[in-house]
């Protein structure tokens, strides 16, 4: 039995919690990556990241978000390894808002798209490895030793002789004064201590014993709870209330119209919950937006007969091909809308101060979170000031921050804490979902190969939802009436030099690894008025599935194996063929299963890592059991495999659980009929298949991990349940069907 | 109206409506935040506490049901010894279980009454025990192991 350390079991709950960083220094707006002021007594912070103080104490800010995904454990690794100090002896606090933090991938300060090791890889390398040096040339000028000829173990300098070190943290004066050097040696792969080990989590010990802190977990003095009524279809608005008997209720403080329902304030969640149910509100839905994912499809569908769309790639003449092609095949796949269903509820919390507003919310986007927060609370972002939590799961919701308007708008109100909680039942019903998009294919075949392939794609563009307020962060300095004209402009701007193009509805498909002589992929737009978003994978988790299974109907048609009708398309892009190669070996591909069972595989490639899927499943009971799920996986250099091996693992299974279950839909009122997990599905424990996972060790850059496990797992499942069946699964969620297994 | 309730070993009176669900009482009248809100209605598990040594959906418990300082709640908090973490709490370490981490109270809180009312649960058990606690991360594999080495350690 392990000694529980206190300071260990506290100093992640203590970075999250409202309480404990109230009232002390709050965290410096650190906004160049220099040195900045630090946040302890007597400490140097030498750069935006880093700060040790007089005790030994070194603090690493963490820019990525903990969503689950591994960052506290993967990004602190990465410094530790530069500043060769233990990465359990580094305590993490979550970054501020600052210009420092922004994702250099995105320009904004946001957790998404696989991107926070590959993004970091080389800026917190260098940010370890420059204090690193100085800390060495500050001993160099204490020994009057050539820099050259010391080393560094552990959080201290060691001298040439052998015997004599110096903490690092009796280096702070004489560090103080000497200047970052411009230039850093990173440390060589073959030297790497941390990188590259087997690591526990670093975060594992505060989440095993409940002293993690979530967004919902902040506690201020005087908290008051807010929960919102919402409109019941979308675009619906309000036109008046009746209050009188929610105010009459025990615990109940303020009932107030805000820009996105009606707010009611009480002294407990409970109490606030039972006086919504007392309101009576008259929505005006004339403008309500009246769909359903059929409706959807049938407009797709037309949008698609209309217009062939903007062309996305094009090789030959993949159209001229298919006109005079003998052997076409074409297929059709649908992808319906999806929630997130985090498993922590959306919430937010703020307090009015005399400096303006501070907000605590487990937000993938503290920046968006800001500008969110000014948009309706009458404060600029200069005067916001946005704590980040840990987050009970993010997969791109928490890209979205509708939660921290509405209580940045109670809490200017109210000029009390707000802690604003969405039940499960808002979490669902008013979720930003995952578009439902529709593929058309043609693929022409000639000799077991394919000559031509046209990929239609028919949806939304996720930016134009996103855009709100990821425009405005961008300018934070802009006054909020501009806020709506910046994101209309750079709506209008997308794919051009002032925004970056929005890849959400194609990726996944323009870069279709198959060599195809003649290969058109194109998208065609159609937004039917359902807020969307981030899901992860986003374009991959409907691209994978579709162009997956299209390749299988091909393989089929061709009369092939899958696996080496796949492998003949693959001649120049060895790090596909590897890993498909891998799983279909470690699954024992060919070879012969259990009465009742069948195999499918699936090949995709996103945020920069090969993954490639077996699934083995049944139909038992008229309900579909998948076995074995067999995974390799490369994500080039990992910085801590079991955390690559984790995301592999969740990546699969909330793939599966979309394939199985996976569907929102609405009613002919506009009312979303899901509203919990009784009619929103999770896969659960007793449902879980074996599974195993093979991570390619190499040594090329790192990739992405948390998202790409996702994407195959949905085409294997159907291709194998074709492989049982003879019934092509064309649409998501799969059906068992009448099939006789 | 006040009530008195016996949690982690001590009594305490808290103020609160008696139709106030348990989870909440826990959460916001007590500042035990370890336990979850997830659903409300019974079909996550991330609210899961003993009382009186079973695994329960504090989110669906009236508080009134354990009131008088009879009846005895343990939550995430109280669950781990003095200075020894809970034998469930060490195979949750030795297997990296955690992901976003949110579940995982309510896991572990179930798993450790399983393992309580029985020292070697099958496979099957296991499975059929957990699938009231759901992970949207897919911890799930790592669970199964993490219970099956606790439950392998204990019969050995
Ligand atoms: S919150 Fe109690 S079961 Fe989900
Ligand atoms: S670890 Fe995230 S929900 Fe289970």
């Amino acid at each position: 039995m392990s000694e529980i350390s206190r300071r260990e079991l506290f100093r992640l709950g203590a970075a999250g919690s409202g309480a404990l960083v109230l009232g002390m220094v709050l965290p410096g707006c650190a906004t160049a990556p220099g040195e900045r002021e630090p946040t302890r007594v007597g400490a140097w912070a030498p750069n935006a990241w880093l700060e040790i103080d007089p005790d030994g104490g070194v603090a690493f800010t963490l820019d990525r978000v903990e969503m689950g995904q591994g960052t506290v454990t993967g990004i602190t690794t990465l410094v530790a390894e530069e500043l060769d100090v233990a990465p359990q002896n580094i305590e993490v606090v979550f970054a501020p808002v600052g210009d420092a933090y922004i994702n250099p991938q995105y320009g904004l300060q946001v957790t998404g798209g696989s991107s926070s090791v590959r993004t970091s890889w080389e800026r917190v390398r260098e940010a370890g490895a420059r204090v690193r040096a100085v800390l060495l040339a500050s001993a160099a000028e204490v020994w009057q030793e050539p820099v050259a000829s010391l080393t560094t173990g552990d959080g201290h300098v060691l001298h040439p002789d052998g015997t004599q070190r110096i903490a690092y943290k009796d280096l702070l004066a004489l560090a103080a004064r000497q200047s970052m050097p411009e230039q850093v040696t990173l440390r060589r792969p073959e030297d790497f201590r941390y990188i590259g080990k087997h690591n526990r989590r670093l975060d594992a010990l505060a989440k095993v014993t409940g002293q993690a802190r979530f967004g919902i977990d902040v506690e201020l003095e005087g908290m008051r709870y807010a929960v919102v009524a919402r409109p019941p279809a979308i675009g619906a608005r309000l036109v008046a209330f009746d209050d009188s008997r929610a105010r009459g209720l025990p615990g109940v403080i303020d009932v107030l119209a805000i820009e996105r329902g009606v707010a009611v304030v009480a002294e407990s969640y409970w109490q606030a919950m039972k006086a919504r149910g007392e309101l009576s509100i008259e929505w005006d839905e004339s403008d309500a937006v009246k769909v359903t994912q059929n409706s959807v499809f049938r407009q797709y569908r037309q949008a698609a007969d209309d217009s062939a769309g903007d062309t996305e790639r094009s090789e030959g003449d993949a159209a001229g091909v298919l006109e005079n092609a003998d052997e076409v095949l074409e297929a059709e796949y649908e992808a319906p809308f999806l929630a997130h269903a985090t498993m922590e509820p959306q919430n937010a919390t703020a307090m009015v101060t005399d400096r303006g507003l501070e907000v605590w919310a487990p937000t993938q986007g503290p920046d968006l979170a800001r500008i969110a927060a000014a948009r309706t609370s009458g404060y600029s972002p200069g005067e916001i000031r946005v704590h980040t939590t840990f987050l009970g799961g993010g997969f791109g919701r928490r890209l979205t921050q509708e939660y921290v308007e509405e209580v940045a708008e109670i809490a200017s109100h109210r000029k009390e804490p707000i802690k604003l909680v969405w039940s499960r039942e808002d979490d669902i019903r008013h979720d930003v979902f995952r578009p439902a998009m529709l593929h058309r294919f043609r693929g022409a075949l000639a000799d077991g190969r394919v000559t031509a392939w046209d990929h239609q794609i028919t949806g939304p563009l996720i930016f134009d939802w996103f855009a709100r307020n990821a425009a405005a962060a961008q300018y934070p300095w802009a006054p909020r009436m501009f806020y709506n004209t910046l994101a209309s402009v750079g709506r209008m701007t997308e794919d051009t030099f002032l925004t970056p193009k929005d890849h959400s509805a194609i990726e996944g498909a323009v870069d279709v690894p198959y060599a195809v002589p003649d290969l058109w992929v194109r998208h065609t737009h159609s937004d039917a008025g359902v807020p969307v978003s981030y899901w992860r994978s986003v374009g991959h988790s409907h691209n994978g599935f579709a162009v997956e299974t299209f390749m299988d109907e091909l393989a089929h048609r061709a009369g092939e194996d899958p696996v080496a009708f796949r492998l003949r398309h693959l001649e120049d892009s060895p790090r596909h063929r590897a890993v498909l190669e891998r799983a279909a070996e470690a699954a024992g591909w060919g070879g012969s299963l259990p009465e009742g069972r069948a195999r499918g595989v699936a090949l995709h490639r996103s945020f920069g890592t090969f993954v490639a899927q077996v699934v083995e499943a049944s139909i038992e009971d008229g309900a579909i059991r998948v076995h074995r799920v067999t995974c390799a996986a490369d994500c080039g250099r990992m910085v801590n495999p079991d955390i690559v091996r984790m995301q592999m693992e969740g990546g699969i299974l909330f793939g599966l659980t979309a394939a199985l279950y996976g569907e929102v839909d609405w009613d002919e009122n506009g009312r979303l009929q899901q509203s919990n997990f009784h009619d929103y599905t999770l896969m659960r424990h007793d449902e879980t298949p074996e599974l195993s996972i093979i991570l390619v060790e190499n040594g090329e850059d790192p990739q992405g991990v948390g998202e790409p496990g996702t994407p195959p797992a949905i085409p294997a499942l159907g291709n194998a349940l074709f492989a049982l069946t003879g019934e092509r699964q064309r649409r998501t969620p799969f059906q068992a069907g009448s099939a006789d297994a | 109206m006040t009530i008195t309730i016996r949690v982690n070993g001590a009594e305490q009176s808290v103020d609160a409506p008696e139709d106030t669900p348990l989870l909440w009482v826990l959460r916001d009248w007590m500042g035990l935040k370890g336990t979850k809100f997830g659903c409300g209605i019974g079909q996550c598990g991330a609210c899961t506490v003993h009382i009186d040594g079973s695994a329960q959906r504090s989110c669906i418990t009236p508080v009134a049901r354990v009131a008088g300082g009879e009846v005895s709640v343990t939550t995430i908090e109280g669950l781990a010894g003095e200075d020894s973490l809970h034998p469930v709490q060490e195979a949750w370490l030795e297997h990296n279980v955690p992901q976003c981490g949110y579940c995982q109270s309510g896991q572990i809180m179930s798993a450790a009454a399983l393992l309580d009312q029985e020292a070697n649960p099958d496979d099957e058990r296991i499975s059929e025990f957990m699938a009231g606690n759901l992970c949207r991360c897919g911890t799930y594999p790592r669970i199964h192991a993490a219970i099956r080495s606790v439950a392998d350690g204990s019969a050995s």
